[in-house]
């Protein structure tokens, strides 16, 4: 009777305490413990994000790339000096109009359910790419047709040279999936490929945790190191980072607030890894929204107001490189000097405004993303030394990409991808492109990129380019931003991967 | 009885179904491009477009809620946009888990917040003054830091509990209390000093009425007096405490749900909530709204078990 009042409380507890702890199969208790997997080696990977699905036509760029290698091959592979290796395609040739890519394919490789790799299958999948409106339809906007000629040739014909058209095929465009599933719902959830590593059904839990095992009989056994590959799915960095401190994972993506604390802990950091660049993009360069933006001069003098050394040390602690220019080293389009081409100078900053017509300085708006508050912060008291007030306008992520479609964005800051020249000229500087709203278009610009459109090696084009845009100051880049890959170097070696934010599946081994 | 757990059933269905339409106009109306997030920063007009018309954004607002509804009355919560994953098995995979954690959470809490509150009210002096002080001191400390201080301590330098959680459906139950450990603690710390000051009050209240007075002249031993008669009028007000606690934790489980990487149904909450995933927010906003609703019913129930009164009004 005595304690029964209080314990009136646990009336509570029958209608909820859900029958949840019924017996497994204790998958999950050897996922913590990576000695439990026998003789082969197990990659255990700290993801930072839910994949949108297995399906090959979710694969994407960044985050979104690499995952998606452990079940699939790709016609070509991208290795870790970014140079194009055979893969399912043994050797690809242009034509001399370079609109007919012949590719020659491997015929000792099948799908995970039994099918073969053949001509066929490369028609299929590029044709489902291009066909539903997905993800990769932009890599693949040039492909015009798939001619099969026999099962281990096939032709794809472009409607006009597409110089990035090779890369994207070692990309999310590239990766080949067993005809039967392509399209279906069932690839959504179970992935089939004719890749070094098949899914674990029953070990894996959507959103949780993903478990891959080798398959047998891999054809290309060199790409294939470990036994077993897990992805954790933990969305928090600090929630990674525990976990390779604790040792559930062996290998994560990291910032630069814990940079230092991973490498305290002994973990080393796969260094000189530069990926994506941080800055602001001057979208209404034609001054449809903000007039004062339709003036060179005052897009220069932004240039020259920010201290960009001064943002890697406050933002990032140092991990980054101070830049100018929207094109990464890896790039053909890379120029040197134009790092430096606007130093840091508020004085020569209000004597553009003043040239014109700005003397008493300028307003600009920027969409304020919730994340972004430091850089925020940041960038109002620099540009405010040179007379130009940056005027916060909340904004949700959610809805960011359509207020820039939209046209109601004057300036949109955010981490740009660095990638081939003619990726980053179809991202930032097209007409129809997203990043471009305004479509902001100059005949100097506009024939540039019609020659490197039609250049087999357009470096000096895409240098040409490059100049351009810095010099009209389309953009204000500040900083390539240092990449954060941790790893446990007692249980596994990493390479980095160029222009590619997490390394390629490929690129981890067992630690020697 | 029976007629006032019908009256509760009822308004509790008729609230569920005011609250669903109420999220699912707000959802709507929030702006946001979900068809461009889908489609992925490159993706040409006539994409978004083709995506819109695939998820049915096309179609006015009010004809979308009704046949959402009709779909959710058959018990089908549709797809999630951004996984593909069905909703309820979403929710049949993380609920549980949440569940869990809220259901040993409250309990402890009901149990070391009874008895903490008691031993001050009844002991007074030194160990009231104990308990005041500690209660404040643990309001002030947020539990996302008591998290991450229980997460360095125990899982990385004594290393005897995972960082994050290693649940999977059909894990067995060593794993769940592997991984629930810290996070329960982190959660009970915070919602004992809390509760213990309510619980305080509540047999301080009864200890200065009449009838202990009475039962004191009357020469019966404290004890007595303390479990057969105060407890038990106090009983109600500590309820109603830990229901609202309950509801609370619903809530405040979102952060160390994101801190131990916990699949459950506070982490889902947030990951749908910031991509505007709107069929897994409205499964999330089901199941909790219905949660909510069974906790009270179950509350009531109790305090007109415990209090005849109760039932009359």
């Amino acid at each position: 009777m005595t304690f029964r009042k209080l314990a009136a409380a646990a009336l509570l507890v029958p209608a909820l305490a859900l029958a949840s702890c019924s017996g497994g199969d204790g998958a999950a208790e050897g996922a913590s413990d990576p000695s439990a997997d026998g003789d082969g080696a197990t990659l255990r990977i700290g993801t930072s994000g839910t994949l949108p699905s297995w399906a090959s036509e979710d694969a994407h760029v960044g985050h979104t790339l690499f995952p998606y290698q452990a079940p699939y091959d790709s016609l070509i592979r991208r290795d870790e000096n970014g140079e194009l290796q055979p893969m399912l395609a043994t050797s690809w040739e242009y034509d001399e109009t370079r609109t007919a890519l012949t590719l020659e394919l491997r015929d000792d490789v099948t799908f995970s359910d039994g099918a073969a790799f053949d001509a066929d299958a490369v028609k299929a999948n590029l044709e489902h790419f291009q066909q539903d409106a997905l993800r990769q339809a932009s890599q693949l906007a040039a492909l015009d047709s798939v001619e099969v000629v026999d099962a281990a040739t096939v032709v794809l014909h472009l409607t006009d040279p597409d110089p990035a058209f090779e890369f994207n095929l070692s990309q999310a465009a590239g990766l080949m999936a067993s005809p039967d599933s392509v399209g279906t719902p069932e690839a959504d959830t179970v992935p089939v490929g004719s890749g070094p590593y098949v899914m674990s059904e029953s070990e894996t839990v959507a959103g949780t945790q993903v478990v891959f095992t080798a398959r047998e009989d891999y054809w290309a056994p060199e790409l294939q190191e470990f036994e077993r590959v897990e992805f954790r799915i933990l969305d928090e960095t600090s929630a990674r980072l525990n976990a390779l401190q604790s040792g559930q994972i062996d290998v994560t993506i990291l910032d630069a607030t814990t940079i230092d604390q991973a490498e305290g802990a002994g973990f080393e950091i796969v260094d000189d890894y530069q990926v994506d660049w941080h800055g602001l993009i001057l979208m209404d360069r034609d001054g449809d929204l903000n007039p004062a933006l339709g003036d060179v001069n005052v897009r220069q003098a932004i240039n020259y107001a920010v201290d960009r050394e001064a943002l890697v040390e406050q933002n990032e602690r140092g991990h980054g490189t101070a830049t100018a220019q929207p094109f990464g080293p890896e790039s053909g389009a890379y120029v040197e000097e134009l790092d430096e081409r606007y130093p840091h100078d508020p004085e020569k900053a209000r004597e553009l405004l003043a040239e014109a017509g700005y003397a008493d300085g300028v307003t600009i708006s920027v969409p304020l993303v919730p994340g972004w508050d430091a850089m925020h912060a940041a960038l109002r008291q620099q540009l405010s030394e040179a007379n130009i007030t940056l005027e916060s306008v909340p904004a949700q992520m959610a809805n960011i990409f359509g207020d820039i479609g939209q046209q109601k964005l004057e300036i949109f800051y955010f981490n740009f991808f660095q990638s081939e020249p003619w990726v980053n000229v179809q991202q930032l500087l097209a007409e129809n492109t997203l990043y471009n709203p305004f479509e902001t278009a100059d005949p100097e610009l506009t024939a540039l990129i019609e020659e490197l459109q039609a250049a087999p090696d357009g470096d000096s084009i895409a240098q040409e380019i490059n100049e351009y845009v810095v010099e009209n100051a389309w953009f204000v880049p500040l900083y390539r931003l240092d990449q954060v890959v941790a790893y446990d170097s007692d249980a596994i070696d990493v390479v980095k991967q160029p222009q590619q934010a997490f390394p390629s599946m490929y690129n981890f081994t067992p630690a020697a | 009885m029976l007629t006032f757990i019908a009256k509760r059933v009822v308004s509790g269905a008729i609230l569920l179904l005011v609250i669903c339409a109420l999220a699912y106009t707000l959802l709507f109306f929030s702006g946001t491009n979900i068809a461009r997030n889908l489609a992925g920063d490159q993706a040409t007009e006539e994409q978004v477009a083709y995506r819109a018309q695939e998820l049915g954004l096309d179609r006015p607002l009010v004809e979308r809620f009704f046949s959402w509804l009709a779909s959710a009355a058959s018990g089908d919560l549709g797809t999630s946009w951004f996984t593909a994953q069905p909703v309820t098995a979403t929710i049949g995979d993380r609920l549980p888990v949440t569940l869990v954690i809220v259901t040993v959470s409250i309990l402890l809490t009901a149990l070391v917040a009874a008895a903490i509150g008691v031993a001050a009210a009844v002991r007074g002096g030194w160990v009231d003054r104990a308990v005041q002080v500690g209660s404040i001191a643990g309001d002030i400390v947020p539990n996302f830091v008591l998290a991450l201080a229980l997460v360095i301590i125990f899982a990385i330098n004594l290393d005897v509990f995972p960082a994050v959680s290693t649940i999977a459906p059909g894990a067995p139950p060593s794993v769940w209390i592997a991984s629930l450990t810290l996070p329960v603690i982190a959660i009970v710390i915070s919602a004992v000093t809390g509760s213990t000051q309510q619980f305080r009050s509540a047999v301080l209240a009864q200890l200065e009425k009449e009838y202990v007075r009475t039962l004191r002249s009357r020469g019966i031993g404290e004890g007595e007096i303390l479990f057969a008669h105060v407890l038990k009028n106090a009983a109600p007000a500590g309820l109603t405490v830990l229901s609202l606690q309950f509801i609370g934790m619903l809530g405040g489980v979102v952060i160390v749900e994101k801190i131990f990487s916990i699949p459950g149904i506070g982490s889902t909450a947030v990951s749908a909530t910031s991509q505007s995933d709107i069929p897994v927010i409205m499964g999330v906003v089901i199941a909790t709204v219905i949660i909510v609703i069974i906790v009270n019913l179950l509350v009531d129930i109790a305090n007109g078990w415990l209090n005849p009164k109760v039932r009359v009004s």
